[in-house]
């Protein structure tokens, strides 16, 4: 009887390898065939609406770098966290971090004013003072079209009207932003830029407390790390309408309800009335 | 003997891959007994069966831990904004059931909403004593929810909400975990770096450690799961992600297909906030040894001296 059974395995094993065999061949062509066909295109933010947009594609077949909320168009799933990235720069602090392992998504191929801010109306002609401050009585003036082309500014919240302009961009390099001694600093580096006032913030992030990194875990993997902006927009960071500091968001969707139930409304009664 | 004969004489008829591999995973020892030929044998056998199954190459892997890690994870509850992107990641990365009927539907992360307490004006004299009642103190005080009483099922339009806090859950990963203790087929064990994994396929489904778990962890799998093939994540763990069966628990596992090759789980990567941390514990620079170091942090039910490596922050 034992040797029945064993009989039988050998055969069973058979069919099993035959039958997986059969079943794969017509699957891959089913696969390799809609890679041809144009895919829609699919578009989904990260972190900030509007700022940190990521297009869907796939990285080899059926993978995709990024998969999206149907809902609420969130970036859900990560195919490949460094899609994109370009190392991060010197930056004090991660000398321990091995070159290539701290990378970052540069954000000057997305802003729209980038390419033209430079050359166009700020031709680097002004004034080169440094650090840059106002002339003695002289204050900031709105200026209608700059206002127009970034509507953030109608609003400048940052420091509450204790800070200007020129305070974080630079004055001759408009593309570019300022350190503390009126040397330039890229967009892709903002944490350069906002450590100079926000130093405990700078020392979280650096640790990794503060803000967000994907990738590797260990403590010198390859991350790509979220910068300043791709999370926060400086110009209305005390924005009135937020809730607890944060930009409201649309959630995803709820969990099922059990078999049975019409809706949620007991998670509103309390246990104990107040 | 005579069910033996009925099986194999089942499997010949059939021509489904899943069938032929069925038979073999029945005579299966407990995960942890296997030698590592029988181990790898188990793993080739899931993967040619799930192969066949959602016509795709899927990998099921069977890294073991790694010595000098040990790992932990912090949460940032002040951060929390309640979007619910972890829990939806959680369910493409580990392939949970995602159908639409009741039971079909299971995710491993909870967003608790809870109610906001508060100090108020108007209720400065509450709690004082009326004809022969006793004082009990002042009642200004309007608690926050509950730990476990909050709602789970909130929607609004957007979050966060003006008088809300969010507090997520999932498995703990605890140091002393009931739910081990509880498992009569010891299916469910902590694994050597740390999480608390399950052999699937020695589980019976009682449903012990469900009781057990004081956070509510752990979800059972009451239907035969429905995991549509485009939507399967093929990069599996043995003790992870792969595919699981009608009839056997599951939980967060801390996406042990991820982060044994040092990639941080899937929740961790979406949260738009960062309010999530993943790091070794072993590891002083790592970043959930620097949370500990430094910010305020609290376990859930620390009483029940289960001994969570899952910690709440806030700065």
């Amino acid at each position: 009887m034992k040797k029945l059974a064993f009989h039988t395995m050998i055969l069973a094993f058979c069919c099993g390898v035959m039958t997986s065999a059969q079943a794969q061949d017509p699957k891959t062509a089913a696969a390799q065939a809609p890679a041809a066909q144009p895919a829609q295109e699919t578009v989904c933010f990260e972190s900030r609406k509007g700022a940190s947009e990521v297009t869907k594609r796939d990285i080899k077949p059926g993978w995709p770098n990024v998969k999206c909320s149907p809902k609420t168009g969130a970036a859900l799933w990560y195919g490949d966290p460094y899609d994109g990235t370009v190392p991060m720069g010197k930056m004090p602090g991660l000398e321990n971090i091995p070159a290539g392992h701290a990378l970052v998504k540069p954000r000057s191929g997305t802003l729209a004013l980038m390419p033209m801010c430079g050359v166009s109306c700020h031709n680097g002609v002004g004034p080169q003072f440094s650090p840059p401050t106002l002339p003695k009585g002289r204050k900031p003036v709105p200026l209608p079209t700059m206002e127009a082309m970034v509507p953030d500014l109608k609003d400048l919240q940052h420091g509450r009207g204790r800070i200007w302009c020129m305070d974080c961009h630079h004055t001759t390099q408009r593309n570019k932003l300022v350190d503390h001694f009126g040397d330039p600093i890229s967009f892709d580096q903002p944490q350069l830029l906002c450590g100079k006032c926000h130093g405990d913030k700078l020392r979280d992030w650096r640790d990794g407390i503060h803000g967000k990194r994907i990738g590797e875990f260990t403590s010198t993997g390859k991350k790509r790390w979220f910068t300043c902006t791709e999370c926060h927009n400086p110009h209305n960071v005390q924005d009135g309408a937020r809730n607890r500091g944060f930009v409201q968001l649309q959630p995803e969707p709820s969990p099922q309800l059990p078999r049975g139930m019409k809706d949620a409304s007991h998670e509103k009664l309390h246990p104990i009335p107040h | 003997m005579s069910s033996l004969m009925g099986t194999a004489a089942l499997m010949v008829q059939s021509d489904d891959a899943a069938a032929a591999v069925e038979w073999a995973e029945h005579f299966q020892k407990n995960y942890r007994l296997m030698t590592d030929v029988e181990k790898a044998e188990a793993r080739a056998r899931l993967e040619r069966r799930y192969s066949a199954e959602y016509g795709k190459k899927v990998t099921v892997d069977g890294t073991e831990a790694q010595a000098g890690v040990l790992m932990g994870y912090a949460l940032n509850v002040r951060k929390c904004i309640g979007c619910r992107r972890c829990v939806h990641a959680c369910v493409e990365e580990n392939n949970q059931s995602r159908g639409t009927r009741p039971g079909e539907k299971i995710e491993w992360i909870q967003v608790l909403r809870m109610e906001r307490g508060e100090f108020s004006k108007d209720k400065m004299n509450q709690g004082y004593p009326e004809g022969l009642g006793i004082q009990v103190g002042g009642n200004a005080y309007t608690p926050a929810g509950q730990v476990l009483e909050g709602q789970y099922h909130y929607n609004p339009e957007a979050v966060p909400e003006k008088d809300a806090t969010y507090m997520p859950i999932a498995c703990m990963q605890c140091e002393k975990p009931p739910c081990v203790k509880v498992c009569p087929v010891r299916t469910t064990y902590r694994e050597a770096d740390g999480p608390v994994v399950i052999d699937y396929n020695w589980c019976i489904g009682c449903k012990m450690c469900m009781n057990a778990c004081p956070y509510w962890a752990r979800r059972f799998n009451l239907t035969t799961p429905v995991l549509p093939k485009e939507e399967m994540n093929p990069v599996t763990h043995y003790l992870g992600n792969r595919p699981r069966m009608r009839g056997v628990v599951e939980k967060c596992h801390w996406c042990l297909q991820r982060t044994r090759h040092d990639r941080y789980p899937a929740c961790v990567e979406v949260c738009p906030v960062g309010a999530r941390k993943f790091g070794n514990l072993l590891d002083p620079e790592s970043e959930v040894s620097k949370i500990l170091e430094r910010k305020n942090v609290f376990r859930l039910k620390a009483e029940f001296n289960t001994f969570p490596k899952f910690f709440y922050f806030y700065d």
